[in-house]
């Protein structure tokens, strides 16, 4: 109890060639999580802390979260988006409990150590002592310099709404993490409309966090774990579909369209179910109004390393937050949005659907489920290793969905930087 | 303005260059003394909870001693961040050794 994880031995941690045999360490291993979390949350790469829609006004904040480390997400009295560590620099207070507010300026409740929206220290109670008969008792030492005792400030990238951040400022542009190839997608879903934020689910996952990555990075398991699609028919291996991933391997696109019909056919389709008996009440669950922005795709799954994943489920659009907390449990935020020019109908159809979306989705609900299963069996049986093997041992850009290629291609990225 | 000249304490109790605080008409004060002239604020700093009686006088900039904000003596105004609003001034005359504010 409490001693400090033993070192990596590099050598014992993979011992299969390829990416395709995960070994079971890899989800339950103190050491290697604190290493995930310095080389894939801290450094060298952007993490996502929300959208801009959601701190509309100066001074409007967010506390959200990279890696394991607490931040705030404030707006600038000039407009600019601003993140900072929710660390007091004086005593290391986490200072900031509220999730959502709007604030002035930041200011710990322990001594009263005061910030701008920057971050940048204004003045410390008692710096020049306490005057007392005449006397000045105390206070800071001359040298006592408040330029040097600001809060961490981390690097920021807004693009299309959303906010990325890093505590490391020599990390790449946020065009280039991204690669051109899922920036596509990316810029597809945030166009440059103003989104409007139409909600939260938030839940506790007891699994390691690349789980999440890696269920939906699997278009496998939908149409077998999710009998909920199956029932209602809405789920066929063989609707077009594409994979794509940045040159890393590290993100990935799993875009496919339902219905190989006509658009009638398209609309209607799902709609009667593979059990006859069942039937929907709220048509709106399923069927599908397409928007100009589609461009075809009724779905894409957007896989961005390590924080987040792009939702677009026919009409439902959502962002879900991956915040780890140890080896074996994370937190998943989904924030549910739509766009400024919705209508109240499409506002409404977008909550409807987001029914199937949460910790108790009619969809959703299944990959909890299966990922705290999958992490009891990780950690019965720590040194064996799970097969990802479905479409090979490669991991190239494929038009169909029988391949586990993007989850490949994800530990390719994760061997490399992990340096196992 | 109605005006009403309230006695608030012996000039000789306000400390040349110095900041001495004071109680008067259900106010809370702050007297400064320059240059041999007097001057008055509220005592409250308009940031934070503190008085300003327990800060710095340098010139004409009272320094509050929580977060260092500066606000002119003279015209009330603040100087620097975190200060946004500026504090309220009164008008001062001394008589007979005695130092009289108009409290309004």
């Amino acid at each position: 109890m409490g001693d400090a994880p033993a070192a990596v031995n590099e050598d014992q941690v993979w011992k299969d060639p390829g990416s395709s045999r995960i070994p079971f360490m890899a989800y339950t291993d103190a050491s290697l999580y604190q290493r995930e979390l310095e080389r894939f949350f801290y450094k060298g790469h952007w993490c996502y802390v929300g959208l801009e829609a959601e701190i509309p006004n100066p001074g409007d904040f967010k506390r959200t979260v990279v890696g394991e480390r607490s931040v705030i997400l404030i707006r600038d009295q000039d407009g600019s988006v601003n993140v900072v560590e929710n660390v007091c620099a004086h005593r290391g207070m986490q200072f900031c409990r509220e999730r959502h507010g709007n604030k002035k300026e930041l200011v710990c409740a322990y001594h009263q150590w005061n910030y701008n929206l920057k971050g940048d220290l204004q003045g410390v109670p008692f710096r020049r002592g306490l005057k007392q008969d005449g006397k000045v008792l105390g206070g800071m030492p001359k040298e006592f310099k408040i330029e040097e005792h600001g809060l961490t400030k981390l690097k920021v990238a807004t693009r299309g709404g959303v906010v990325f951040a890093s505590f490391d400022h020599d990390v790449e542009s946020f065009e280039d993490y991204m690669g051109p190839e899922i920036l596509h997608y990316f810029d597809r879903l945030f166009n440059g409309r103003k989104l409007k934020i139409l909600g939260y689910n938030r839940q506790r996952i007891p699994g390691n966090w690349k789980l999440m990555q890696e269920n939906i990075k699997d278009p496998y398991h939908a149409g077998l774990l999710h009998t909920w699609f199956v029932n209602f028919g809405l789920w066929r291996a063989d609707n077009k579909s594409k994979l794509v991933m940045d040159s890393h391997r590290r993100h990935g696109a799993m875009s496919n369209t339902r219905g190989s019909g006509g658009q009638n056919e398209e609309i209607t389709s799902g709609l009667s179910s593979f059990k006859q008996s069942m039937e929907i009440n709220d048509k709106r669950l399923l069927d599908i109004v397409p928007e100009p922005w589609w461009n075809g795709p009724t779905a894409c799954m957007m896989t961005i390393f390590p924080s987040v994943i792009f939702q677009q489920q026919v009409n439902s659009v959502s962002t879900r937050h991956i915040r780890p907390n140890g080896t074996g449990s994370f937190d998943f935020e989904w924030t549910h949005f739509g766009f400024e020019d919705d209508t109240p109908e499409m506002t409404q159809r977008r909550l409807v659907q987001a029914n199937l979306f949460g910790p108790a989705g009619f969809v959703s609900a299944d990959d909890g489920e299966v990922i705290e299963m999958s992490q009891y069996g990780f950690e019965q049986k720590p040194f064996h290793r799970a097969v990802a093997e479905l479409g090979g041992y490669g991991f190239e850009d494929t038009d169909h969905m029988v391949t586990e290629g993007l989850i490949r291609g994800m530990y390719s990225y994760w061997r490399k930087i992990m340096e196992v | 303005m109605a005006e009403n000249w309230t006695d608030v304490s012996t000039v000789d109790a306000v400390p040349e260059d110095d900041v001495v605080g004071v109680e008067a008409g259900g106010k809370d004060l702050a007297l400064y003394s320059v240059d041999g002239q007097v001057y008055a604020t509220d005592n409250l700093c308009t940031h934070g909870n503190a008085r300003l009686c327990d800060g710095f006088l340098e010139g004409f900039e009272i320094e509050c001693p929580l977060h260092q904000g500066k606000f002119d003596i003279r015209n009330g105004k603040p100087l620097c961040a975190p200060l946004v609003d500026a504090i309220r001034i009164y008008p001062v005359k001394v008589e007979e050794g005695r130092v009289l504010v108009n409290l309004g």
